[in-house]
């Protein structure tokens, strides 16, 4: 993970903008300048580590809101909020929707670059936690369809024989399939296989 | 001659004049040096039942001496007024201020023997001395039972005359002392006296008697006598007598250089040459000229003499008829005279009488003054208190205009509390982008090496929001400014309302309205108190914009629109797309009190009515047909566009 950090900045106030855009980017970020939600929406390289920092007032689609349609259209990217004045109801809604943040104008440099950075750790965590149940899936991913099945029942605490009798199999099969997918999956007990059946959320 | 009617003696004095000349003349012709005058006049009664009675008045010196000539004047009137009979009045003069000896008393005998040919008069009166001596002369053989009245002659003189049972006398008596003491009382000074008189025998004597009073005073005063020279010296004399003097004036009937004069004119020549003033013997004088003081009464004795004459006539013996001789009477004095040589009435004597008062304008025109005085009070009262009253409303209506200005500016104070939010975020911008600014300053210059570019260009960023940041606050300043009046600028109203929207922009954004200004792109140049007026732009703008908080944000707008009204107005227009005004209430909304808000004061629109009419201007409300209200307020523009 060498890449630079893109902090990506949404503020209709040009002066403020450029103000905070040329900190971040004295600070060692990468910046993207957004003067709207709507540019910020369009723009397709919401991904990665990187954060978003947004003021809550805007005169067409107001941060809030901006947050909304952010996470219905799946953008992880932690929210940091900015606002002209601590408005304790806005700042609420913010936090309660996910928000990283809410850091008042003026804003200096300590706090900003904090915030930011406590983002992006987040960031960084989340894109960890991504790759960890992306390997876990390819793992899975690897049984054939029958250990599929029997990984199904074993991690619901099913006893080889009731597997068996499920599957309309013998249970000599079973422990076969059970053996095959505990060195697929490299673990050596049911319970490690049952932390994953559970992150990558099979048990629900 | 008979004369019809009573008391008529006109041109008597020219007549008289007339008899002498033509008489002196006859005198000259004939050798005869007399001279003599004679009237008759008839004093008629009515119908004339009775036959009238003779009376014949004996002149001694007929017009040529003032005292006699005054008293024969009063005692014809008092004869003709109160006879009980109907007279038959003659009158002669023996001219003794001419005819100095009696030697021509025969003449004159004979005169009056042919005259009253042989019918004797039933009463004769003499008038002075001469007229006395002649009448005791001729008493056997001209008036031998006729009775006769002395008249007209002083206390000392009447003593010597030796009466019968068919005479009485009248006397008077002079008091000099009295007239010398009434001088040196009133005018205690007094350094000179000067006693005008004329030089006729009779005069003589009296200036010997006159001398003779005078001595006990000489110690006071130095007195001076005028007697022997002319009267034209005399009017010299007395205009260069030194101040402090004061002139006794005894008549004047013929000078030192034995010119008569016209008597009625003598005292008035003297008191217009004299600068001090005159004193007199006589109540006649009075008023022609005299101070005054104890005065002999012409009219008393006149009438005294009338009664005796009555009484006579109607049958009385005339030695029983005794008439004491007549004393000086209280002291009169001529109010004029008093006034012009500055005399206090507190220095007269007790029981003095004053005459001649002239009545002050306040007595005169007492009651003209006291209205005048009135009306002049009353209108001066009535202006008092007008002056009073505008002063009291003037001040009420300072004291009212100063309320009207400290409502308005809690308003004003109010509309910015309520936009202090999206003003404080509106500040926090620049202060924002400063900070931001200094910091990748100070973070720029630890890098290296030096990016020079985007250092200036932070640096730009910084003034450029340092100065943004103070417009901000400026404009907060002008708002919350507590004015003591109205200040009146010319200004143009499209700049009043871009700032005004200024103000208004970061709340619209923070309630995500969108502001609007459209309309006339020309100036348009009003007087007014351009503060207040933005003032009722911002009122009006946030009403609009909390009566668009239940709208959709896509359809929250606010418009501000200015128009011309014909050429001589402007009209500025607030539009929302709210809820709108109830029909009914479209009047009340501007009244006091009104509020539809939580918070609000319910002052704004009936402030902004106000504001808007100390501008000679008018605002009212409307519903818009898409839904909204339309709040539109006029002003007169400053001159057409």
């Amino acid at each position: 993970m060498s890449a630079v950090p893109v902090i990506h900045v949404v503020d209709d106030d040009p002066l403020f903008r450029r103000g905070v855009g040329r900190l971040l980017q004295a600070a060692g970020y990468q910046v993207a300048l957004y003067d709207s939600g709507h540019q910020l929406m369009q723009c397709a390289g919401l991904s990665g580590l990187a954060c978003i920092l947004l003021d809550l007032q805007m005169a067409k689609l107001d941060g809030l809101e901006l947050q909304q349609r952010l996470k219905c259209g799946g953008c992880t990217l932690p929210i940091v909020f900015l606002t002209g004045h601590g408005d304790i109801p806005a700042s609420v809604k913010a936090i309660k929707a996910g928000a990283e943040d809410f850091l008042t104008k003026p804003v200096s440099r300590g706090i900003l670059v904090d915030a930011v950075e406590n983002a992006l750790a987040r960031r960084r965590r989340q894109l960890d936690e991504r790759d960890r149940i992306d390997a876990l899936r390819s793992l899975v991913a690897a049984l054939t369809p029958r250990e599929r099945q029997v990984f199904f029942l074993v991690v619901r605490g099913k006893m080889n024989k009731q597997i068996a009798f499920e599957l309309g199999t013998s249970e000599r099969t079973i422990k076969a399939h059970r053996h095959a997918i505990m060195v697929k999956l490299n673990v050596r007990s049911v319970a490690a296989a049952v932390s994953i059946a559970e992150r990558l959320g099979m048990l629900a | 001659v008979k004369v019809e009617g009573r008391g008529r003696f006109f041109n008597r004095r020219d007549r008289l004049r007339l008899s002498f000349a033509l008489l002196l003349e006859l005198g000259r012709r004939g050798g005869v040096s007399f001279s003599a005058a004679i009237f008759v006049l008839a004093v008629a009664h009515g119908a004339m039942a009775a036959a009238p009675k003779r009376v014949l008045l004996l002149h001694s010196f007929g017009p040529d001496l003032e005292e006699e000539d005054t008293f024969a004047g009063y005692l014809r009137t008092d004869l003709a007024d109160k006879s009980p009979v109907p007279l038959d009045l003659y009158e002669l003069s023996l001219d003794a201020a001419r005819l100095s000896e009696a030697k021509q008393d025969s003449a004159f005998v004979d005169y009056i023997r042919a005259l009253l040919a042989g019918r004797s008069p039933d009463l004769v009166i003499t008038m002075a001395d001469p007229a006395a001596g002649f009448a005791q002369r001729h008493r056997q053989d001209l008036f031998a039972s006729t009775p006769i009245i002395f008249g007209l002659i002083e206390e000392p003189r009447a003593r010597e005359l030796i009466l019968t049972t068919n005479d009485t006398v009248v006397s008077d008596s002079y008091d000099v002392p009295a007239v010398m003491e009434n001088i040196f009382r009133i005018l205690p000074a007094t350094t000179t006296v000067a006693v005008v008189i004329g030089n006729t025998p009779i005069e003589k004597s009296w200036l010997k008697g006159f001398i003779r009073d005078i001595q006990p005073f000489e110690r006071r005063a130095k007195f001076t006598y005028f007697n022997e020279m002319s009267f034209e010296d005399m009017l010299k004399k007395a205009a260069q007598l030194p101040p402090l003097s004061a002139i006794m004036y005894a008549g004047v009937s013929v000078d030192a250089r034995g010119i008569p004069h016209e008597q009625n004119e003598v005292l008035g020549r003297l008191h217009a040459a004299a600068h001090v003033p005159i004193f007199g013997l006589y109540d006649y004088q009075l008023g022609r000229g005299i101070l005054g003081g104890p005065l002999n009464s012409f009219r008393e004795l006149s009438q005294k003499t009338t009664d005796a004459a009555a009484n006579i006539l109607q049958g009385a013996s005339p030695s029983d008829i005794k008439t004491p001789p007549l004393r000086p009477g209280a002291p009169e004095y001529d109010w004029r005279e008093l006034r012009r040589w500055g005399i206090a009435d507190a220095n007269l004597p007790p029981n003095s009488m004053v005459k001649f008062r002239e009545p002050t304008p306040w007595e005169k025109y007492r009651w003209q003054i006291l209205v005048a005085a009135a009306v002049l009070l009353g209108q001066a009262a009535a202006i008092g208190w007008l002056l009073l009253e505008r002063r009291r409303r003037r001040a009420a209506e300072l004291e009212s205009q100063r309320r009207v200005l400290e409502v308005i500016h809690l308003n004003r104070t109010a509309a910015a509390g309520a936009l202090s939010a999206s003003i404080a975020h509106e500040l926090n911008q620049p202060l924002g982008a400063i900070q931001s600014n200094a910091d990748a300053a100070e973070l720029l210059l630890a890098a290296s090496p030096l990016d020079m570019d985007q250092l200036r260009d932070a640096l730009a960023d910084i003034q450029f929001a340092t100065e943004r940041a103070a417009e901000i606050i400026l404009n907060i300043c002008k708002l919350l400014r507590q004015r003591s009046e109205v200040e009146a600028d010319e200004f143009d109203l499209n700049d009043a309302i871009a700032d005004a929207a200024r103000i208004l922009d970061p709340e619209a954004r923070e309630r995500g309205v969108t502001l609007e200004t459209a309309g006339v792109k020309e100036p348009l140049p009003v007087r007014a108190d351009r503060v207040q007026l933005e003032q009722v732009i911002l009122n009006l703008a946030v009403n609009g914009m909390d009566a668009m908080s239940g709208v959709a944000p896509d359809r929250r707008k606010l418009t501000i629109q200015t128009g011309l009204v014909g050429k001589d107005n402007v009209e500025v227009s607030v539009a929302d797309c709210g809820v709108g005004v109830p029909r009914e209430k479209l009047e009340e909304v501007f009244g006091m009190v009104y509020s539809t808000k939580q918070l609000g004061t319910g002052l704004g629109l009936s402030i902004s009515r106000t504001i808007v009419e100390m501008h000679g201007g008018k605002i009212w409300a409307e519903n818009r047909e898409g839904g909204g209200a339309l709040f539109r307020f006029t002003l007169p523009l400053a001159h057409a566009p």
